[in-house]
């Protein structure tokens, strides 16, 4: 009697922990959803930004972050590829794999702020850049390159063995191979991987606010140097910290729900082929 | 992963091999050099203090006196804070997920885990500068505070923040444990409970310690959040860690106080910015170690599991 009341006890506690858990999520949604849904309009999404906030739209901030995630797709894409091939192809040695795998792990480690702080002194002073959208794009390439690099490793490390086996049985050489079988059956785990890292990158403020983006100003950049863009990360950082009028009040909210949708968006597309993965790694 | 099929080798030059090395080289030689340039630019910070840099209690830039403590003390308070409120929920929500749910309620399950963890940082600053520093500043106010900006809210905020990822890492190490060993549990008449208690929990022991240390690294690194809700406030260093006063004041982290206009200030003034730095090299060596640990339980774990 006492071991089946311990053990009622136990799972109302554990489940209550996945219910607040669900909960905080929900409540976190609803309030942006509730805040910022009425300031959310066609004019708001396609204005410039005026009067620091008080009026007029994000157009130039969607437009900014947009630019800097196409950037950080083609520093992260190739990279995060190679890294990925090297690991489950090239690399004999199950030592020098886990090397890659660990330094994957501390690179996923290190604060974003620090991204910041490296790339103001390269790209700002030494290369001479100022605040340039390509200095940010390559950082947040950098800083999103483990999320991709991994999720491509384990989709690679799942492709059925028989499929390399029949083509190695074809008389396939391994450049062969890798370019008919590996790479059109890892490009799901690619663009997966990708998405999830892009989703990570758009709403990174810490690497971009010394580097790359500024709160007004900027339109489309013409070249590298002294070419900022708007960003909706740091918009949003910037009003959350110095205005407390009604009217800064809504933007602020609607420029939030715009940038979760857009981040939602990413994950939600990516997530179930993701955990399906993931899952039948566990098991397998 | 150590299972992905052996290719025929060949030592003909190839394209896309070539491309691989020549990447994944560059990649590594430029986040090499970054860590390099971090040690470099600091060198003047520690010939002007050396360890007083770690140790001293006062930062003032312009009288050149530069001690760290009081930011190493914030960002290890805010961090334990939020381990304190987020370990026990999550790992009751990753036993829940992986002993007593299934199949799609399951795969929900992590979906809302990983939408959490993919909310942006500065949203949650967003939510706590409006809604929780004033929560703070209500139910604390018999403690006569000066404002809702403490080290309590970045750390409460925090933990909301690292809660998906201790979930995910438990729900992996508890996944981990061999389903045989459950099974066998239960026939001899043990509960579930009993089993998740005596069977999974110990044998994912290692690996949630791991969780916990590697969510303590994610939380240490947070910038934008806590730079919103801390209050920056310089040299809060309190005569007593274990008074719970100084948590409901103004402090400062290593990460707020890098990502503050005293970042723009200091670069061009060696020392200064050395000093700044300096606080990069203490919060990357405090990441990595607790990186390192985290790793090294895993495999810890994972050795275990296997015999």
């Amino acid at each position: 009697m006492k071991r089946k009341f311990f053990d009622l006890l136990f799972r109302t506690a554990t489940c209550l922990c996945v219910v607040f858990s669900c909960a905080v999520l929900l409540a976190i949604i609803g309030f942006i959803v509730k805040q910022g849904s009425s300031a959310v309009s066609r004019a708001f999404l396609t204005g410039e930004i005026t009067g620091a906030g008080a009026s007029g739209g994000i157009f130039y901030n969607l437009v900014g972050t947009g630019i800097l995630l196409a950037t950080t797709f083609l520093v992260s894409a190739p990279t995060a590829l190679s890294i990925a091939l090297l690991h489950g192809v090239y690399l004999r040695n199950y030592r020098h794999r886990e090397k890659i795998t660990i330094l994957l792990y501390i690179l996923n480690g290190i604060p974003g702020i620090l991204f910041g702080i490296v790339g103001l002194v390269v790209f700002v002073q030494w290369f001479g850049w100022g605040k340039s959208w390509l200095a940010g794009g390559i950082l947040l390439g950098f800083m999103i390159l483990p999320t991709v690099s991994v999720t491509l490793i384990e989709r690679i490390a799942s492709i059925p063995r028989k499929y390399i086996e029949a083509a190695a049985g074809l008389g396939l050489r391994q450049s062969e191979i890798v370019r008919s079988v590996i790479l059109p059956q890892s490009a799901g785990g690619l663009a997966t991987g990708l998405l999830l890292g892009l989703a990570r990158a758009a709403g990174e403020t810490a690497p971009i606010m010394f580097t790359a983006t500024i709160f007004a100003g900027a339109t489309i950049p013409n070249g590298i140097r002294e070419n900022p863009v708007l960003s909706l990360p740091y918009h949003i950082f910037i009003l959350a910290q110095d205005s407390y009028s009604p009217e800064v009040n809504s933007r602020l909210w609607a420029a939030a729900l715009v940038l979760v949708i857009l981040v939602f968006a990413m994950s939600i597309v990516a997530l179930p082929a993701r955990l399906k993965i993931h899952e039948e790694a566990d098991h397998g | 992963m150590g299972k992905a099929a052996k290719l025929p080798k060949h030592n003909r030059f190839c394209a896309i091999k070539a491309a691989s090395w020549f990447f994944t080289s560059l990649a590594f030689v430029a986040v090499t050099a970054g860590l390099i340039l971090l040690l470099v630019e600091s060198i003047p910070v520690w010939r002007h203090s050396g360890l007083e840099f770690i140790t001293g209690r006062n930062w003032f830039y312009r009288a050149r006196e530069f001690g760290a403590l009081p930011m190493i003390y914030g960002s290890l308070q805010v961090a334990v804070i939020a381990i304190l409120i987020a370990a026990p929920i999550a790992v009751g929500a990753a036993i829940f997920g992986t002993e007593f749910l299934s199949g799609r309620l399951r795969i929900g399950l992590k979906i809302v885990i990983e939408l959490l963890a993919g909310i942006p940082s500065v949203i949650y600053g967003l939510l706590g500068i409006l809604l929780l520093r004033n929560w703070v500043y209500d139910s604390m106010e018999s403690l006569d505070i000066l404002s809702g900006d403490t080290l309590l809210t970045a750390g409460i905020l925090l933990a909301v923040m690292i809660l998906p990822t201790i979930m995910t890492l438990a729900d992996d190490a508890l996944q981990s444990v061999p389903r045989a060993q459950r099974m066998a549990a239960r026939s001899l008449g043990l509960t579930a409970t009993e089993t998740a208690i005596n069977i999974s929990l110990r044998g994912a022991f290692p690996g949630l310690i791991a969780a916990v240390l590697l969510a303590m690294g994610r939380a240490l690194g947070e910038t934008i959040a806590v730079f919103l809700v801390v209050g920056r406030q310089d040299n809060q260093l309190p005569e007593s860690l274990f008074s719970f006063q100084p948590l409901v004041e103004s402090g400062q982290t290593l990460t707020s106080k890098l990502g503050g206009s005293e970042t723009n200030i200091a670069y061009g003034e060696p020392l200064h910015w050395g000093a700044m730095l300096g606080l990069g090299i203490l919060l990357m060596i405090m990441v990595t170690a607790l990186t390192f640990a985290g790793l090294g339980l895993q495999n810890l774990a994972r050795r275990k599991n296997e015999t």
